[in-house]
């Protein structure tokens, strides 16, 4: 838009100040009319697509119908509250915040440590980077589908191996004080190697110029992590902290193949507590209250990525 | 700029293709229509559902029927609604026998009775085709909404091979539940603590757990739900509480049950790796044994403790409400031919499930299969003491209220009581609605 706006606007100050202001307006329309026609194309399917459903959802959220054959009525906030009272829906949101916690903290840790590891570029350690990047390239459902026989009970891979050291074998997707964390091992599993490019990135960042004066100075490699490092790559931190408590939110495939939010809701997350109250429950009402306080989360969450990327340009 | 041009071009000829298949009307041409099909078991129906349809447009050139393949049941229910929100249903679609009645309350079904009526049959010939067991699911309130297509039940298979080493006969099946925890016993065995072959698994995950519960109920005497309302279930039941007790006592008491909740893929797996020596599984899992089983193998009807009783399960086809007639009339066309005797035999010998249309089981390559594979015999002869699937108004969260408790006691996280308690409340909460428009709405 700033493309089209006139160099000189304020022609005379004596105009009267309406037909000014009106004047300014047609002035501006006419002159960024040809960058709207422009933007026309990529307007229409976002309001569509992306901006039609999500109103389609703010109004769905507001009506909700008594009984099963008396049609829909405004029903304000009640869906909300419905939802905000439903033990289903704190307790998914209580285990999608375990589930964040402990999928961000330890794949990070780890994508951090192979970037690390593998930050010189040889033969060796490319093959190495390919091949903890693999996970990233199998889609979710494919590695859920595939982690569903590894923890198959008794007959499955991880029993096959580890079995032997167990006093009994634990039914990995079957245990409500378990399966959760199954489920957390998959998502480490396929986004640790995602996270290590952003670090590997970051770790080129690092002024070489200051390693060497730390080198000379005689600093060891813990002081050069801890006061060089780790400090050049905070931008890269805060990224993949966003990123990962995203995909924490966004990422259900593997509950809907392993557990479908099972056994006793122990591993339902916030998304597929949605899909059910959509799908199962055909309470589209309802189902659109849950999506709306989700997206009034992730708007936050977005906020907070966009003020990291703005300290990012401006701490630089 | 040279993109969007290129998109307004895309637009245009998109914009004239929509056009042309907006006024299909025009040509004179064969009436088109979808038929929704779930492939709840393996990739190998999907070829077989295209076998048919071909068969069935080479037959009837008036009509130009087009396979739609919607994932498993629940994704079907899926589609299918959303087809029908978008004002364009398929004009038949094959759907799990349980979800008819909650479709119905929804007003999401074409009644039947007016098609069978305009063919000169009267509602009970029509029936009559189908085994009595299988009628409950597809009449509601005495109209018909479905006709059943391919159906199972719950069967116990028994590893034959450990039976006999274990000294127990697998020609004498255990038939009570008492015979079967002392099977169960003796086939468990032991190193230590741990466990290294279970005497018996039973599924329990959403849908299989729910069908499991009823069976078990079933055997004990009880109903798991009241077959002419849709609005109650009979959870905090003595009869109930006896199945879920009885489970529950293979797990912790006996120890010859896997603790925790087991999906049905996971308990196949067990029993075809010789790790769990019996399991109740459907009818529809007999063709994967068959291939897979690497030894001899004994199915058996479910043992009772009351009485022997089981659950249907498997799909029916319906045509979903809001069609045009004449696409309508072509569906119950199409629907008439696929459950007829010679295809309902071949669709039953190509999956392994069970025909519905009882004159199948007189057609010479049915009674040629069933010399050969006498196991699958046992499935059909089992349909002597089968009852309906339960539904009921919204009966995925109605059943799943009930697996959630399930999977706390196998998990050893509640007591039987205690956890049926809690889901009764649960369902009647989810009921409510339903009864509020029809039991207690009162003059």
């Amino acid at each position: 838009m700033s493309l089209a706006e006139p160099a000189a606007l304020p022609v005379t100050t004596s105009a009267p100040p309406r037909l000014h202001i009106l004047k300014r307006f047609t002035t501006g329309f006419k002159t960024s009319l040809p960058a709207y026609l422009l933007l026309l194309p990529s307007l229409i399917f976002l309001a569509l697509f992306t901006y039609g459903a999500m109103g389609r959802v703010l109004v769905d959220a507001l009506y909700q119908r008594a009984t099963p054959k008396a049609p829909v009525r405004f029903v304000g906030l009640d869906n909300i509250n419905a939802v905000l009272a439903d033990p289903a829906f704190t307790g998914a949101v209580v285990n999608n915040l375990i589930y964040a916690v402990g999928t961000a903290i330890p794949s990070i840790t780890l994508a951090l440590l192979f970037a690390l590891a593998l930050s010189r570029t040889n033969a060796v350690t490319s093959v190495l980077r390919a091949a903890l990047f693999l996970p990233v390239l199998i889609p979710m459902v494919a590695a859920s589908a595939l982690f569903l026989f590894i923890f198959l009970p008794n007959v499955g891979l991880l029993d096959y191996y580890i079995g032997r050291l167990l006093p009994v074998l634990p039914n990995w997707l079957g245990d409500s004080d378990i399966a959760l964390y199954a489920i957390m091992i998959i998502t480490i599993w396929k986004n640790a190697g995602y996270y290590m490019l952003f670090f590997l990135a970051g770790l080129q960042a690092v002024p070489e110029d200051v390693m060497e004066a730390a080198h000379l100075d005689g600093a060891g490699p813990f002081q050069r992590l801890r006061y060089i490092i780790l400090p050049e790559l905070k931008p890269t931190f805060l990224f993949v902290t966003v990123i990962a408590t995203l995909n924490a939110v966004t990422q259900v495939d593997h509950v809907f193949v392993l557990t479908q939010g099972g056994p006793s809701n122990a591993t339902n997350l916030v998304l597929f507590y949605i899909y059910q109250q959509a799908v199962e429950h055909y309470d589209i009402g309802k189902a659109s209250a849950a999506t709306l306080l989700t997206l009034a989360a992730l708007m936050g969450l977005t906020a907070l990525s966009f003020r990291t990327m703005a300290n990012r340009e401006g701490g630089a | 700029m040279l993109f969007s041009r290129r998109l307004m071009l895309g637009l245009a000829i998109a914009g004239t293709m929509a056009g042309a298949l907006a006024f299909p009307a025009l040509a004179e041409g064969p009436t088109e229509i979808d038929l929704f099909f779930p492939v709840p078991v393996d990739g190998k129906l999907a070829r077989d559902m295209g076998t048919l349809i071909k068969e069935f447009n080479e037959t009837h050139p008036a009509i130009k029927a087009t396979a739609v393949y919607t994932g498993s049941y629940d994704d079907t229910l899926i589609k299918t609604r959303a087809s029908i929100k978008a004002g364009k249903p398929p004009a038949a679609v094959i759907m799990s026998a349980n979800f008819l009645l909650d479709m119905q309350i929804e007003n999401e079904l074409t009644n039947l009775d007016s098609l069978i009526a305009a063919d000169g049959t009267s509602k009970d010939q029509f029936l009559g085709q189908f085994f009595p067991a299988l009628q409950g699911n597809a009449v509601i309130n005495r109209s018909v909404y479905g006709v059943p297509f391919h159906n199972s039940t719950p069967l116990l298979y028994i590893n034959a091979d450990q039976a006999k080493e274990a000294g127990l006969d697998p020609n004498k099946p255990p038939q009570t539940w008492a015979e079967l925890t002392d099977w169960a016993k003796k086939l468990t065995k032991r190193e230590g603590d741990k466990v290294t072959r279970w005497g018996i698994a039973i599924p329990c995950a959403y849908d299989y757990c729910g069908w499991m519960m009823e069976t078990l109920t079933m055997t004990n005497g009880g109903r798991y739900y009241n077959e002419e309302f849709g609005g109650e279930v009979y959870y905090d039941t003595p009869s109930m509480q006896g199945a879920l007790t009885w489970w529950n006592d293979l797990v912790t008491k006996h120890k010859v049950h896997p603790p925790g909740a087991t999906p049905g893929p996971a308990v196949s797996t067990s029993f075809i790796s010789g790790n769990a020596a019996m399991m109740m599984l459907s009818t529809g899992s007999l063709t994967y044994v068959r291939d897979n089983a690497k030894f001899a193998y004994k199915v058996a009807f479910i043992p009772r403790n009351v009485r022997n009783a089981v659950p249907i399960g498997g799909a029916s086809l319906i045509i979903p409400a809001g069609l045009e007639a004449d696409k309508q009339k072509a569906a119950w066309t199409l629907i008439k031919w696929m459950t007829s005797p010679e295809k309902s035999a071949w669709w039953s010998r190509a999956t392994g499930y069970f025909a519905p249309n009882m004159a199948a089981y007189k057609t010479p390559d049915m009674v040629e299969f069933l010399s050969k594979n006498p196991d699958a015999k046992t499935a059909v002869e089992q349909l002597n003491v089968a009852k309906p699937w339960f539904a009921t108004y919204k009966t995925v969260p109605v059943r799943k209220t009930l697996e959630d408790e399930v999977m706390l006691v196998l998990n050893g996280k509640k007591q039987p009581k205690e956890a049926l308690v809690a889901a009764q409340k649960a369902a009647d909460e989810t009921l409510k609605p339903y009864n509020a428009e029809t039991s207690l709405k009162l003059p």
